[in-house]
Formats: structure tokens, C-alpha cells, sequence
């Protein structure tokens, strides 16, 4: 039994999509939601395993839930489900803790191999993606005050590797060829990459909130969601 | 004891300078009204004396004596003698003395210095009486004559001159001599004298600060507006006289007379130079000829003194003064006809200036040379100040005048900038919103033609498919148009190695996910271009195109994929090992929309195919 958070505005994108995701877990158990709130409120209440989260709803972002899933239930796969294919959309998603991302315009058989793979443990990882997750941490490694309380992330020697080829056009299983690394292997740099941009990003976000002076009221908007 | 009468008898010549001196009095005086009262107090005229050549401290009565008539020039009388000479006259004074008066003697002239014996008794002495004798030429003596001293009847009146002979001085007014001399009650003579006294000393100094204060001022005016270089002439002009004035009424120098008179016809030359400087300069004329020959004569005037020695001072003196004087005249006049010419306006002023100038020149030769009495104050020195003075106020005039033309013409100047800005700013609001009109319209017709072209015909597509199934595909493709063309829109430039990476990345997945084997060759690094993002995107949807045709059309197993960069264009190839273009209907609109986007970018694209050996599409695009 699979529960999957469904986040998404127009109905028959959703009966599509659960069409689909139904292809991979065929036991699945769907929480719909067509407003940010209401899924909040879901995530408050059930344990889930997937969400598949739309980024444009009518009472907000996408990207919002994801940060709330992210700290309310950490393990939980986290995938937007977008139209918008630029990484100027999809790079806060991933930032927020997204684990990957789907094109809605995609047709039913490419979305449920990217869905398949990605339940497996497979990550997708754009050239334009993998350049602005370099662009992060570049910048980030080039800041010198930095408060104690705030931790550090940076990426191995590997995981750099990873990146620039992705960002060369490289894909991943021919990284893993590249590298003489298993594809398995390669997606967990990718996952680790992803994990690591979101704490970097948490703790960017913390550092930037400390700097205004609204670290508390930040961390209470997230904690009656956590709760 | 000999004893020569009074008498009371006066020349025509005295009496026009009388009248003159009385006018001037006048002006000088304000209690002039009271000159009427001295006609009516009894006044004895001494106009006889004798005399006797003598340095002695006394009269000496052994010596044999002439008889003089007063006023007696020592240069008529005994022309190159100087040193001192004792004048005795005796009188009787008849009138009846108010007890709150004195008797008193009143001396117009004694030149160079003067004592005054009373019955034998010293009761005045102007000065020293060896040399450097002090110069009392110009300084007219009132001498109370001590009642004690004063007989009832016969009075014996002595007066020592101690002076120079005309031959040793510059000026005619330098010379030896002895007035008139006049004994009455001292209240009928203070009116003279203080007339006198004010023309001959007060009124020199007051004029002398005054121009000294003026060119000072002009000095400055000159100095911060060094184009108008007449000011500062004219405030040196000012100073020079000034300064010429009052050391030539000084009365006691440090050295010999000799060397005064020397030093005072000297500065002659240097106050001419000046004075031509100012014409020429307020002409608007320069001539370094001129401008040398006056600086040469600063030397030539002195030295020329020297050689010829202190015996022939006044006749050298006189010949430069006539020299100088031509030379004024000439600038003079040189100024007044350019003035007429370039600046009518100046010539009526200037010309009465000069005219008044001329005159007093003129006066001031004739004096010098003996054709006219000395007058009893000296024309010179009331005039040229007045002159100066007037001249001076002109240039401030002229200064103020240009300085509220300046003011005007800034204003104006201002308020044109203004109009100009204004007029400037407006052009600009309608160029940029001229600009922004045309690159607006130029933005819709773009977005019009790609709707048109490429979403429009995607959803006539769907609209006229009979086929339901092709709809999602076709709906998909209208869905990718759409996001290609906003896309252009707002997109940033992109780097092209960033460019060949996401294309090289998504034509991988694509032609894996289709089984087709894929290769791609690109320029690994070096390509440092940039492309806009509408090129960008165009040439990902010719690509995706291309793809899509092998992955749909062609059955090929493989595809191959060559990216160049050579002469500033891109080129790629994608070659596939189907079946060709001939086998195939739907491609020729797919190529079709390939082509026109190639032309969009000014490149072009190129098929070749033949049935059973697959496609080569060649994409050109100048970066």
C-alpha cells in the first residue's frame, strides 16, 4: 500500500495522473488536494510515501508544500509535477527538497518510465539543472563569514565530477560508463547532490533570515505544519 | 637806515590771477562770502625792498644795498645766483588795531625758505636755511607780528631768502624769489592764506589719497581682468601722481635740493610712459616700438640730467618737458581718432578729458617757460587730479556697464539652456516613445507570426484531424510551440558550450528512449559565443524537429549528430540511416518549418536525401 499526496488544481491533469502513477504503484491510495492548504492539512495528518506536487495552484506555490513535506516527513519522495520546463521553475523546487520532477506534456508512457526510474531511486538531472546546482555551491564555497550554527555543505570530488559532466550534456548512465561506476551508484551522487543542495539551501535560507532578523517568525510558519 | 615805502598798486597780470585765486578760494572756502570784509581793514602792500646778498644770520647793514621791486625773481633779477638774500622794507602801520587782533605779514611766495626779522628781532623761521634747505616754495607764511615787538611808528621789517637759481631747478615754481608782501590786521589776511594754504597743501593731499585709493582699486579691476590691462593703467597713472605730488610739496628731504629737483623731472618720463600705456592700451592698440622708446627715456631723461650737469637742469628739464608733452599729445591723439572710429560713444567724454588736459599742459609749458606769471597755485595740480579722477569714474562706469551685459547675457544664456533642455528633453520622451512604439510593434509582429505560424497551425491541426488519437501529440507539440515562443521572449543570451550541452543531453535521452543509436560530436571547449535567446530556441526546435522526424519517420537504428564551429556560424548535421525522404508524405511539412526558422536566423538548412539511404539535414546559422 503506496499513499500518494496529489497536488493538483485541474481535475482531469489529476485523473490523468493518477492513471499513471497507478502504472507503478498499482496499490496506491490517493490523497487528493487542489489548494496548498489542503495539502498542508494532509501532510499534518497522513503518513505518506510519494507526493506528486503541482507548482502554479491558485492559493500559492507548489515549492511551499515541498519545504513542508521536507521537514514534516523527510522520507517521503517528493516529485513536482509541472508544465514549466526552465530551471528558473524548477531549481527552487529542488532546492526546497524536491527528489525530482515530471513534464505534464509528456505522453502517459515517457511519464511513467521517468516515475518508474525515479521510485527506483533514480534522479533526473538536467545540463541547465546540474549548471545551477554548480552556480550554488560555487557560490556558497566563496563565502567566508559564516556563523558556526550554520553548517557548511560542500560536495566530494565525485559528486563535482557528476555535475560537470551532466552539465556538459553527458547522461547519467553514460557518466556511469565514463566514471566505471555502476548506474546505481551514479544516482546515489545525484541523490546525495539533491540532499545536499536542500540543506544548503535550508540553512542559506536560516543564515539569510538570522541576517534580517526573522529567524524566529520563520521557523514558527514551518512548526504547526512539522507538528 | 634805508627804508623803502609800501605802495598799493597792482600789474593786470596779478590782478587776473587774483581773480582767478579768488574763484578758486571760493570754491575752497567756505567762509568766502567774508573776503569782502579785508577791502575795508587797513592792509600796506610792500612791493619795494633792499636788498643785499647775504648768507649772514643778520642783516647786514654794512653791505652795500640795491634796491628791489617785489615780486623780485631771482631769475630775472640776478639770473644764476642762488643762496640767500636779505630784503629790508620798513613801514608804518596807521590803521588802528582791534584789541582782539594782531598785526601780521603776509607772504604769498619765498622761495625756498624764509625768516623774518622785526625791528632786529628773529619772529619766524620756516625752516632750515642751509642745505638741504627746506622747500617752502609753495607754502605761503602768515607771521603775527609780536606787539611788543611793534613800534608806533617806523618799523623795520627783515626778511632772509635763502633759495636756488632757476638753472638748478626743474620747474620755474622751484626758483628763487620773493612775493609781494602784504602787512595788515591778521584777521583780513587769514582769508588769503587759508585759501591759498588749502589749494597748495590740503587740497594735494587730499587728492593724492583719494587717487591713491582709486588706483588702488583699478590696480585690482586691472589685475582680475588682465584683457582690460587700461585699468591697470590707469590706477598706476593715478598712483605715479599721487605719489609725484606729494614728495614734490614735501618740505624737508634728506638730501641736497640738487638731487630733489633731479629725482622729480626724472619721474616725469616714468609717469609719461604710463600715461601712454593707458592710451594706447584703452585705444586697443599695443606697439612694442612705443612701448620701448617711453621705457628707454626712464633712462635716457636721467642720465641726460647728469651729464649736462645740476648748472643746465632747468634748461634740459624744460626741452624734455616740451618733448614729453609732444609725445602725449601725439598718443592723445592717436586715441582720440581710433576712439571716434571704434567707439563713438567714448570720443565726446574722452575728448573733453583730453581737451582739459591739453589746456592745462599747455598753461603749464607757458609758466615754465616765462610766457605767463606763476599763477598762485599751481593749474597742474588741481586740474589733472579732476582729470584723473573723472577718467577714473568712466572705467568704473564702463566696468559696471559690462558687468550687468554680462549679467543680461547670462541670463539669457540660461534661460535659452533652459528652453534647450526643455526642447531636448521633450525630442528625447518622443524618440524613446517613438522607439518603444516600434520595438513593440516590431515584438507583436514576431509574436504574432509564431503564434500564427507555428501554434496557429498546430491547433488547425487538431481542429481538422480526423485522426482522434494524434490529438494529445499534436496538443503536445502546440503545448512545446507556445513555450519555445515565451520562452524567446524573456530568455537570457545563452552560452553556446551551455546550449550544445542541454541539446547533445535531450537528443541522447530521446534517441535512447526510441532504441536509436545516438552519437554526437561537439566542439568540446574553446566556443566562447553567446546566443540570444530567441536564437536559442529556434535552433533547439529545428534540432527537436530533426529528432522527431528520425525517431517517427525514418526507421533508422542510428543517428548522428555533428556540431561545428568554423567562420562565425554553427553548423549541424544530423544524419540518419533510414529510409529516406521519398518514402515518407509527413516530412515535407516538418522540413518546411525547419527551413523558414533557419531563415529567420539568416541560415539556412539543407536536406539531402535519397530513398534507402537515410537523410542529412545541414543546419547553418551565423553566430
Amino acid at each position: 500500500m503506496t499513499n500518494i499526496l496529489l497536488l493538483e488544481d485541474i481535475a482531469e491533469a489529476s485523473a490523468w495522473l493518477k492513471v499513471q502513477a497507478a502504472e507503478v504503484f498499482p496499490d496506491a491510495i490517493f490523497h487528493d488536494a487542489s489548494r496548498v492548504n489542503a495539502a498542508l492539512a494532509i501532510i499534518a495528518k497522513v503518513q505518506l510515501d510519494v507526493a506528486l506536487i503541482d507548482l502554479g495552484l491558485p492559493d500559492g506555490s507548489g515549492v511551499d508544500v515541498v519545504s513542508a513535506l521536507r521537514e514534516a516527513q523527510p522520507k517521503v519522495q517528493a516529485v513536482v509535477v509541472t508544465i514549466h520546463d526552465d530551471d528558473d521553475h524548477l531549481f527552487p523546487a529542488l532546492q526546497a527538497g524536491a527528489f525530482g520532477y515530471l513534464l505534464k506534456d509528456q505522453t502517459g508512457a515517457v511519464i511513467v518510465d521517468q516515475f518508474r526510474r525515479m521510485s527506483q531511486g533514480e534522479p533526473p538531472l538536467s545540463p541547465a539543472i546540474a549548471r545551477r546546482v554548480m552556480a550554488h555551491f560555487a557560490s556558497r564555497s566563496s563565502q567566508r563569514e559564516r556563523p558556526k550554527s550554520v553548517p557548511h555543505v560542500v560536495l566530494t570530488d565525485r559528486e563535482n565530477e557528476v555535475l560537470l559532466r551532466v552539465a556538459k550534456g553527458y547522461t547519467l548512465p553514460e557518466i556511469a560508463v565514463q566514471l566505471n561506476l555502476s548506474r546505481h551508484t551514479i544516482s546515489d551522487y545525484v541523490k546525495q547532490i539533491y540532499r545536499k543542495l536542500n540543506v544548503s539551501s535550508r540553512a542559506e535560507a536560516a543564515l539569510e533570515a538570522q541576517r534580517l532578523g526573522l529567524f524566529g517568525r520563520g521557523r514558527r510558519a514551518v512548526q504547526p505544519h512539522a507538528l | 637806515m634805508p627804508v623803502c615805502p609800501a605802495r598799493a598798486a597792482q600789474g593786470p597780470v596779478v590782478r587776473a590771477w587774483r581773480l582767478a585765486f579768488v574763484f578758486l578760494a571760493a570754491l575752497g572756502s567756505i567762509a568766502s562770502s567774508l573776503a569782502a570784509n579785508s577791502a575795508e581793514a587797513p592792509r600796506l602792500i610792500i612791493d619795494h625792498a633792499l636788498a643785499v646778498v647775504s648768507g649772514e644770520a643778520r642783516f647786514p647793514s654794512s653791505e652795500p644795498a640795491t634796491e628791489v621791486s617785489l615780486p623780485d625773481h631771482w631769475s630775472q633779477s640776478r639770473p644764476g645766483s642762488g643762496g640767500g638774500v636779505w630784503y629790508r622794507a620798513g613801514f608804518k602801520f596807521a590803521g588802528t588795531v582791534p584789541a582782539d587782533d594782531l598785526v601780521a605779514v603776509y607772504v604769498e611766495r619765498a622761495c625756498s625758505n624764509l625768516q623774518v626779522h622785526l625791528n632786529g628781532a628773529l619772529i619766524f623761521s620756516g625752516g632750515r636755511m642751509q642745505e638741504p634747505v627746506t622747500r617752502n616754495c609753495s607754502r605761503p607764511q602768515l607771521i603775527a607780528l609780536p606787539p611788543a615787538l611793534l613800534r608806533a611808528q617806523d618799523n623795520v621789517l627783515d626778511f632772509r631768502v635763502q633759495g636756488h637759481p632757476l638753472d638748478r631747478v626743474a620747474s620755474r615754481q622751484a626758483a628763487g624769489g620773493l612775493s609781494r608782501i602784504e602787512v595788515g590786521q591778521q584777521s583780513s589776511l587769514t582769508q588769503a592764506h587759508a585759501a591759498r594754504l588749502t589749494w597748495a597743501g590740503k587740497w594735494i593731499e587730499a587728492s593724492s589719497l583719494i587717487l591713491i585709493g582709486l588706483g588702488c582699486v583699478l590696480i585690482a579691476v586691472g589685475w582680475l581682468n588682465s584683457r582690460e590691462v587700461y585699468f591697470s593703467y590707469a590706477g598706476w597713472l593715478c598712483l605715479a601722481w599721487a605719489v609725484l605730488s606729494l614728495a614734490a610739496h614735501a618740505r624737508n628731504m634728506p638730501w641736497r635740493n640738487d638731487v630733489s629737483e633731479f629725482m622729480l623731472c626724472s619721474s616725469w618720463a616714468v609717469l609719461l610712459a604710463i600715461a601712454v600705456q593707458f592710451f594706447l592700451s584703452f585705444a586697443g592698440l599695443r606697439s612694442r616700438v612705443i612701448e620701448n622708446l617711453v621705457a628707454l627715456q626712464w633712462v635716457l631723461l636721467p642720465l641726460s640730467l647728469v651729464l649736462a650737469g645740476a648748472d643746465w637742469l632747468f634748461v634740459l628739464a624744460l626741452s624734455w618737458y616740451f618733448l614729453l608733452a609732444l609725445e602725449l599729445a601725439f598718443v592723445m591723439g592717436i586715441y582720440l581718432v581710433v576712439t571716434r572710429r571704434q567707439r563713438p560713444q567714448d570720443f565726446g567724454p574722452m575728448a573733453l578729458v583730453i581737451a582739459a588736459g591739453g589746456l592745462t599742459l599747455l598753461s603749464e609749458l607757458a609758466v615754465q617757460t616765462g610766457l605767463l606769471e606763476p599763477p598762485p597755485v599751481s593749474v597742474g595740480e588741481v586740474v589733472v587730479p579732476l582729470l584723473f579722477a573723472a577718467v577714473g569714474m568712466r572705467l568704473f562706469l564702463m566696468f559696471a556697464r559690462a558687468l550687468r551685459a554680462t549679467e543680461l547675457d547670462r541670463n539669457q544664456l540660461s534661460a535659452q539652456l533652459q528652453r534647450l533642455t526643455a526642447e531636448f528633453d521633450v525630442r528625447v520622451e518622443q524618440l524613446t516613445a517613438q522607439r518603444v512604439e516600434q520595438f513593440t510593434e516590431r515584438e507583436r509582429k514576431r509574436i504574432a507570426s509564431d503564434l500564427h505560424d507555428d501554434l496557429g497551425a498546430k491547433l488547425l491541426t487538431i481542429v481538422h484531424t480526423g485522426d482522434a488519437a494524434r490529438v494529445p501529440q499534436l496538443a503536445r507539440e502546440a503545448l512545446e510551440e507556445m513555450r519555445l515562443s515565451v520562452r524567446g521572449l524573456a530568455g537570457k543570451p545563452v552560452r553556446l558550450d551551455d546550449a550544445l550541452a542541454d541539446w547533445r543531453a535531450e537528443t541522447i535521452v530521446r534517441l535512447g528512449q526510441a532504441k536509436i543509436e545516438a552519437l554526437w560530436e561537439h566542439p568540446d571547449n574553446g566556443v566562447s559565443s553567446t546566443l540570444p535567446a530567441r536564437v536559442f530556441m529556434q535552433l533547439t526546435r529545428i534540432l527537436r524537429e530533426a529528432v522527431s522526424n528520425v525517431i517517427k519517420h525514418s526507421g533508422a537504428g542510428r543517428c548522428e549528430v555533428q556540431c561545428t564551429v568554423a567562420d562565425g556560424s554553427l553548423r549541424v548535421m544530423v544524419k540518419d540511416d533510414g529510409r529516406g525522404i521519398a518514402a515518407d508524405l509527413h516530412r515535407g511539412q516538418g522540413m518546411s518549418s525547419m527551413k523558414r526558422r533557419a531563415k529567420k536566423l539568416n541560415g539556412q538548412c539543407l536536406v539531402e536525401s535519397r530513398p534507402g539511404y537515410g537523410v542529412v539535414i545541414s543546419l547553418t546559422v551565423p553566430l
